[in-house]
């Protein structure tokens, strides 16, 4: 059994409102959530001992945050370049250096103002720095909805995926988006809204992408002992893994619609010690519909080609046999790169998700960006504290 | 007034590929041990682990692996110039080589069809790599 099975814990999360304007800087933001994720642990800032956080050159360095936090002596400090291809990263990394003992209270946060300041692939400014890009950029080709749709449209040539079962991802998600009071977006939205939506990038219409979001999501963790003596019930961090190496255009990949996570997946669940059918929920990065659907099948809750046919089925939905997406995502709830799957998914394994909650949630999955465009992923298993 | 086009940023890893297609020619390394081709360009075969290469003129013939139309204006270069569809080919000569590129057709791309590169000088006089059908 891996000695890092359930011996970490998160036990606060905190947001800030989710807006298309903050109106303050990333600096407030983040300041703001990591207050209210230790109010929700019942600890203060006297107790953080280490940060860790995520960038792409767009927001506020760790240290200016250790500094406004008082912590005058930072016993683990990460700050690491990327988006969503390393949110669960953060997580993971926090939860092995708990264990190891270098830190106490570790607070992973994300702070973006993604819509009135910067904006992915709306810069003109490269996300990543890839190799890749002085060959794609010459053509017109240089942002996500760009680099994800052309892989969802070779899935629908190889696999006669269908418009509508990218739009079933997107309805199903609104309707939880409906009963959370975060979400962006909560007006009901049917099929033929979807399909009536403009086009961003062909085969992407408006609702297969993602929001653009001013906003923050912290979460504290400390060890699993030590957090069952704190306020809240413990989310065990059961299982974590690391993914990745190629990009999408490196030359080791022939299949664009086969991910990183596709490798990933058996040893997070061997370190989990569980498989895809005991999951009672899962929250996966939706940059787009489309990631969500190669992740199904990646993460092997249906084979690959049937992530659509798997979608329809309704197994995804509210009420179905593992709901996706239970704040809405980031189609609907809100843009954090991540940290925001991670807070719902606590939530929903609290059981204080409310209207949404999926009952009896035990075990639950949480995804970074599968591996394209930056060509690295992670993911961690999540599990209620049994005692 | 339209805006330029991105232009190319060659690299010193990259910059006999952009001045192969000034010779209309797709020039790629081609690793001296192994034989395997490197796309992108770059000092070791990831296959071999070999540093030394030559650069060939590579036989161009592809097939469309995807596409994609953008609608979107992302920069202000595209303004006027949307929509426009964007192609990603797979070599015939290593199939795990795929590139991007622009697409000279009246119609669609159709999914796995045979194509050949258009070399297309831009007024700057820089060439890019686009595709058109291999016509019968
Ligand atoms: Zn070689």
């Amino acid at each position: 059994m891996s000695a890092f099975r359930d011996q970490t814990a998160i036990v606060g999360i905190g947001y800030t409102p989710f807006s298309k304007s903050s109106g303050v800087t990333t600096l407030t933001l983040a300041l703001r959530a990591i207050a209210a994720a230790l109010e929700d642990a019942g600890l203060s800032a006297k107790d953080v001992d280490g940060l860790a956080t995520f960038r792409v050159g767009d927001s506020v360095l760790p240290m200016v945050v250790a500094q406004s936090l008082g912590i005058r002596d930072l016993r683990f400090h990460l700050d690491q370049f990327g988006g969503g291809s390393v949110s669960h990263a953060m997580v993971g990394q926090a939860a092995l250096a708990l264990h190891a003992g270098v830190a106490e209270t570790i607070v992973v946060y994300r702070a973006l103002n993604a819509r009135s300041g910067f904006r992915m692939g709306g810069t003109g400014r490269p996300l990543v720095d890839a190799v890749e890009t002085q060959y794609q950029a010459p053509y017109g080709y240089f942002t996500p909805p760009q680099q994800f749709a052309m892989a969802a449209r070779a899935h629908m040539d190889r696999y006669g995926t269908k418009p509508e079962h990218l739009g079933q991802i997107a309805v199903q998600q609104r309707a939880f988006a409906r009963d959370n009071e975060r979400a962006m977006m909560r007006a009901p939205m049917t099929m033929s809204d979807y399909l009536a939506a403009r086009y961003v990038v062909e085969p992407f219409r408006l609702f297969d992408c993602c929001l653009e979001t001013d906003g923050a999501v912290a979460l504290v963790l400390t060890r699993a002992e030590r957090a069952r003596d704190l306020r809240q019930t413990p989310v065990l961090i059961r299982g974590a893994a690391w993914g990745g190496g190629q990009t999408l255009y490196s030359n080791e990949i022939e299949d664009t619609n086969r991910t990183a996570a596709a490798d990933m997946a058996p040893r997070l669940y061997a370190m989990a010690g569980v498989g895809p059918s005991d999951f009672d929920l899962a929250e996966l990065y939706d940059c787009f519909t489309y990631s969500v659907l190669v992740q199904l099948e990646d993460y092997g809750f249906c084979k690959k080609g049937e992530g659509g046919p798997f979608v329809a089925s309704g197994a995804t939905a509210r009420g179905g046999a593992m709901p996706v997406n239970t704040h809405g995502g980031f189609l609907s709830e809100g843009y954090v790169h991540g940290l925001n799957h991670v807070a719902e998914a606590v939530s929903q394994l609290r059981h204080t998700a409310g209207a949404r909650q999926v009952p009896d949630a035990e075990l639950a999955l949480s995804t970074a960006q599968p591996g394209y465009v930056a060509g690295s992923t992670a993911a961690i298993v999540l599990r209620r504290d049994a005692a | 007034m339209i805006d330029e086009l991105p232009e190319p940023m060659p690299d010193l890893d990259s910059l006999p590929f952009w001045e192969g297609l000034k010779a209309n020619e797709l020039r790629l390394q081609k690793c001296s041990a192994c034989g395997a081709l490197r796309w992108p360009a770059r000092a070791i075969c990831n296959r071999c682990s070999a540093f030394e290469a030559e650069w060939i003129a590579c036989r161009e013939d592809a097939r469309i692996a995807s596409w994609i139309r953008t609608h979107q204006v992302f920069a202000p270069a595209y303004r006027d110039r949307v929509p426009y569809v964007v192609v990603q080919v797979v070599l015939e000569a290593q199939a795990d080589i795929r590139l991007i590129g622009g697409w000279q057709a009246d119609r669609d791309p159709v999914y796995r069809e045979a194509v050949v590169p258009r070399y297309s000088k831009r007024p700057s006089g820089t060439v890019v790599l686009d595709w058109a059908p291999r016509e019968p």
